[in-house]
């Protein structure tokens, strides 16, 4: 954005200005424009010069701006500080891998194990809507879909923990016909990212189907019998693990593995899940086509003829290959549940550090890590709605029922929060404008008449 | 709340002239014309803003104000637009003065006024004008509005109303007792919680009641949506489920829903709890490693986000160092991830960082401004529980001596009196001293090689330079002016007379031995500059470090670097 820094009205004294016209010194130079203001667009800034300096082997300027960035950086400040502080501490541990042999140790990355119970995951997602949209937006088209029919399967490809289906199994309990029976399949293995729980998934279909009898709907739950899941996760690198269970894992999404039956409305459930998936070849550049993970799991899944497929993501492009790009990207884009966070959230609250933290993860992830280790890899919902497309899907509007729903949700959790409809019948979950979650269903094209 | 379409443009006269006070200059082109609303809205990037957006800065005294839409004939203000153009009309204009001019649409953005809100940053404008209204109101307004049943405040007149419309109108009660305002965080919960599965385990022997009616209780605004009187709270059975190898536990054997899992349980991840012996660790490393590298190694293994104490293995609580941050070599402990376990005092952390970072100076700066520090970073990592301990912290983040400023110049002068909360800790000096002072360090002359700082220490000179440094290999030979130690890596000498001079005076609780090192730190001025912050030391380093005099000096004439308004938006 093109504007006119508005002028600083204070004047600003300095102790040695000559130093400022210092030819040498390239970290001043650059950073004349941000003199007085450290907003959110000179820590960008100053995190790009960081990035480059890395890339570049420039140690020095590396670490000026990193002792600059750390004057910033507070967990407990503002949004800014808090995200700058993420940031700083991905790109130490990018750059700690530029020189692994002299810190001696194995490079298995950061481990951040902070596991949660049940009922407090329960509470973490509804700490910001951030997840309830996608859990109320899918759910509604769900329940929509499988209108008339006596028997639901359900393939939950998620992060959550199966925190969604509560309310859809509520939901079924109240069906005016009645509810179907209600089959949920989860895969064994999932990407190592946060919220971690610490429960097994068995654990947490044990409790759903106890819900379920309370409920009175008939409930199975199914964990996809993989057994590469079980390898020890010590004999395989923590990050390449994930790509090698992937495909394990596709290689059980057949009809006679999953135990598909004919009179059962499949329903498949994508919620936070495509961007886990290499969506690069091996050559590390995007691609769309059969050479991608992404591609071949949308193939395989279409090939079990859902009746309905719910893709729920968030909105921006945090693939590019670019490091600077990728800073950029994820620190203008991040900054939103941040933001977030700060309306709602008290600065010394404990759940908002550690939701925070989670996101830090994923910036570490985005900025320090490349090649297979960089698990997320993060479209829009553009370029998402293209891939589906691509893949033989065509997308389903949102009811209007659905909509109403959505919108009494973000009601409920006050202003800010908003709603707006894109292409493709996409909903798209807006903070103060901006776009943070998209949602979007889709069913085979030859399905549509 | 949908975006606001209403793209009704501001009264011009208003907005781009009136300044009050301590404002910013008024925005850039503000167009007399007014246009017509209904602009499209582009599909922008997530987060990334239209380039092509004008930005609109408004003063707060025209974002409160009421009556923003002034005739310009008689002017008479009103609330809306639509209700000026009504009234226009009654002046009889001719044809084309009654006519807004059509112009392109251009997308406007609008900042807030308030120079430390994050909305002041044209790349985190809002798109409408409602919204960044409200947003003023809500953010630096007072809050005028109370609600009756609670005690909420609200500076928005609406969202007061819509408070007040579902305030202890409803509400969900678990068994459990927690209680819920929403149904479908209710919902979630009771799904998961372990009343539920308590009762139902006990609920076997006869028919439980699916579909509870509510229960009146005497208050009738709270509609209690659980089944059979709650029992007492069993202990959490979650550790059982876990262990079970996918057997279901008797209670729920006949649960409804058949659970079936395959072949092997999959265990819950498991909690890698870090075993490193740091002392030994540090023997061994240390010689080859930079400070700098060293703590980034320590970081990332000292990531752990310590959760409750159940979850990590050890439940013996580390034993707590000395409360003296200053002791350090003794806080190394192996088990840091019961982090938890110690006090939420700062000072007396069991990371291994508040060793590394502890100041020397105890009690004096106990209370220091909160300066940020990538110390706080580390010890908020260790410490999520206890973030508020950390910028109290006795952890002296490398500074300037502006910590003295840093309070009162964010928030400038008087008038700003909006704030919410107690303010951030903020940066302990503007932005342009942190950049000169970064810069300064960058042209510093000193004595020690880059490569020094890096790590290559050895007490000779920098004559050990391991092949592999990356970032070592340009910086072979030491420089006078652009490599610094003094930045990362200031060693300065082993005890001698050099640290003292660094030391500023504080007096040394390590004792004459220790090297004293900063992270990313200036060893810090010596001579004048009347530095309350202090580098950071880190001790004797099993004595691994004897370095040659480094003394870093990149020394900051005169330092008086005033905390000239740190502008944060």
């Amino acid at each position: 954005m093109r504007t006119e820094l508005r002028g600083n009205t204070t004047s600003i004294s300095l102790q040695n200005p000559s130093l400022f016209n210092d030819p040498e010194n390239s970290l001043s130079g650059e950073l004349k424009g941000c003199l007085g203001s450290l907003d959110g667009a000179c820590i960008e800034k100053l995190l790009l010069h960081c990035a480059s300096a890395l890339e570049h082997n420039d140690g020095t300027l590396a670490q000026q701006v990193m002792w600059v960035l750390n004057n910033v950086a507070s967990l407990v400040g503002d949004p800014n500080q808090r995200l700058t502080s993420w940031f700083l501490r991905a790109l130490i541990s990018r750059a700690s891998k530029v020189c692994p042999a002299a810190m001696d140790f194995d490079g298995s990355g950061t481990i951040r194990r902070r596991q949660m119970s049940v009922t407090e995951l329960a509470v973490y997602v509804d700490l910001i809507p951030w997840h309830r949209f996608g859990f109320c937006a899918s759910n509604s088209a769900i329940l929509k879909a499988i209108e008339g029919y006596s028997k639901v399967h359900i393939l939950d490809f998620s992060i959550t923990h199966c925190m969604q289906w509560p309310t859809l199994i509520d939901a079924l309990a109240k069906r005016p016909e009645g509810p179907p029976s209600l089959r949920i399949t989860v895969p064994s293995c999932r990407p190592p990212v946060p919220p971690f729980l610490n429960v097994s998934c068995e654990e947490v279909g044990l409790r759903l189907s106890n819900f379920a009898k309370f409920k009175d709907v008939p409930f199975e739950f199914n964990v996809i019998d993989d057994p590469a899941c079980f390898a020890s996760p010590e004999s395989i690198p923590q990050e390449s693990s994930h790509e090698f269970h992937f495909e394990s894992l596709m290689n059980h999404l057949t009809p006679s593995m999953l135990n598909l039956r004919d009179d059962e409305a499949l329903v498949i459930n994508c919620q936070n899940w495509l961007r886990y998936l290499s969506n690069i070849d091996q050559k590390g550049n995007v691609v769309q086509d059969s050479s991608s993970l992404r591609d071949a799991f949308l193939r395989t899944v279409k090939f079990l003829n859902p009746c309905i497929l719910v893709v729920v993501d968030e909105d921006s492009d945090l693939s590019a290959p670019s490091l600077s790009s990728r800073i950029t990207t994820c620190f203008n884009y991040l900054w939103i549940p941040f933001d977030a966070l700060e309306t709602f959230l008290p600065k010394d609250s404990s759940q908002r550090v550690e939701y925070e933290s989670d996101i830090g993860h994923k910036i570490e992830n985005i900025i320090s890590f490349e090649g297979l280790q960089r698990i997320e890899r993060l479209e829009s919902g553009i370029e998402v709605a293209q891939r589906m497309k691509n893949a033989g899907f065509s997308s389903v509007p949102f009811c209007e029922d659905t909509i109403g729903e959505v919108r009494s949700l973000l009601e409920e959790h006050a202003s800010g929060w908003g709603m707006k409809k894109e292409a493709d019948h996409m909903l798209v979950l807006t903070w103060k404008g901006h776009n943070s979650v998209f949602a979007t269903a889709w069913v085979p094209s030859d399905l549509q008449d | 709340m949908p975006v606001d379409l209403d793209n009704s443009s501001t009264a011009s006269g208003e907005a781009s002239v009136s300044s009050s006070g301590n404002q910013p200059p008024p925005p850039p082109h503000q167009p007399p014309s007014k246009s017509t609303a209904t602009a499209k809205k582009k599909r922008n990037l997530p987060g990334m803003p239209d380039p092509e957006a004008e930005v609109i800065a408004l003063s707060p005294k025209t974002l409160l104000a009421t009556n923003r839409f002034v005739c310009e004939i008689c002017n008479k203000g009103f609330q809306r637009d639509q209700n000026l153009q009504l009234h226009r009309r009654g002046h009889n204009l001719p044809w084309k003065l009654r006519q807004r001019s059509s112009k392109d649409v251009k997308k406007r953005v609008y900042v807030c006024p308030e120079p430390s809100c994050v909305h002041h940053d044209p790349t985190r404008a809002l798109g409408d004008l409602t919204g960044i209204k409200k947003h003023f109101c809500r953010k630096h307004g007072e809050k005028k509005w109370k609600c009756d049943k609670c005690s909420k405040k609200y500076a928005v007149q609406s969202d007061w109303k819509a408070h007040s419309k579902i305030c202890g109108t409803r509400e969900y009660k678990c068994d459990c007792g927690t209680l819920f305002s929403r149904r479908d965080s209710f919902i979630t919960h009771r799904a998961f919680c372990d009343a539920l599965a308590e009762e139902s385990a006990r609920a076997q022997p006869h028919t439980p009641n699916p579909n509870p009616k509510p229960i009146q209780e005497s208050d009738p605004k709270v509609q209690v949506e659980s089944s059979p009187p709650p029992a007492p709270l069993p202990p959490p059975v979650a550790p059982d489920f876990g262990s079970d190898q996918g057997q279901a536990p008797p209670g729920l054997a006949q649960s409804n829903g058949m659970i079936s899992s395959p072949v092997l349980a999959i265990q819950s991840p498991v909690l890698h709890k870090e075993k490193l012996n740091f002392p030994c660790l540090f023997d061994k490393c240390l010689i080859f490693m930079s400070p700098f590298l060293l703590i980034i190694f320590s970081l990332l293994h000292y990531a752990e986000l310590p959760d409750n104490p159940p979850q990590f293995i050890e439940e013996a609580p580390a034993p707590a160092p000395s409360p003296t941050p200053a002791t350090v070599t003794a806080g190394f402990n192996g088990s840091f991830g019961s982090g938890t376990s110690s006090s939420s005092n700062g000072s007396s952390t069991s990371s291994v960082f508040a060793s590394l970072f502890a100041s020397s100076t105890a009690s004096g700066n106990l209370q220091a401004p909160q300066t940020p520090a990538f110390t706080d970073l580390i010890h908020a990592m260790a410490h999520p529980d206890h973030p508020t301990d950390l910028t109290p912290s006795s952890i002296e983040p490398i500074s300037l001596c502006l910590s003295t400023n840093q309070g009162s110049s964010i928030f400038g002068t008087a008038g700003q009196e909006r704030r919410q909360y107690a303010p951030p800790p903020q940066p302990a000096m503007s932005a342009t001293a942190l950049l000169q002072k970064a810069a300064q360090m960058g042209a510093a002359a000193t004595n020690a090689s880059l490569l020094r700082g890096l790590g290559i220490v050895s007490s000779s000179s920098s004559s050990a330079q391991p092949d592999n440094m990356q970032w070592g290999q340009r910086q072979m030979e030491p420089e006078n002016s652009s490599v610094t130690a003094g930045l990362g890596l200031g060693l300065p000498c082993d005890g001698g007379s050099g640290l003292k001079e660094l030391m500023m005076g504080t007096p040394s609780v390590f004792g004459p031995k220790h090297a004293t090192l900063d992270f990313l730190g200036l060893g810090m001025a010596a001579g004048g500059s009347p530095s309350g912050g202090l580098s950071a030391l880190i001790t004797s380093i099993g004595g691994g470090l004897d370095v040659a005099a480094a003394a870093a000096a990149a020394s900051f004439g005169g330092g008086e670097f005033s905390g000239k308004d740190m502008r944060r938006s």
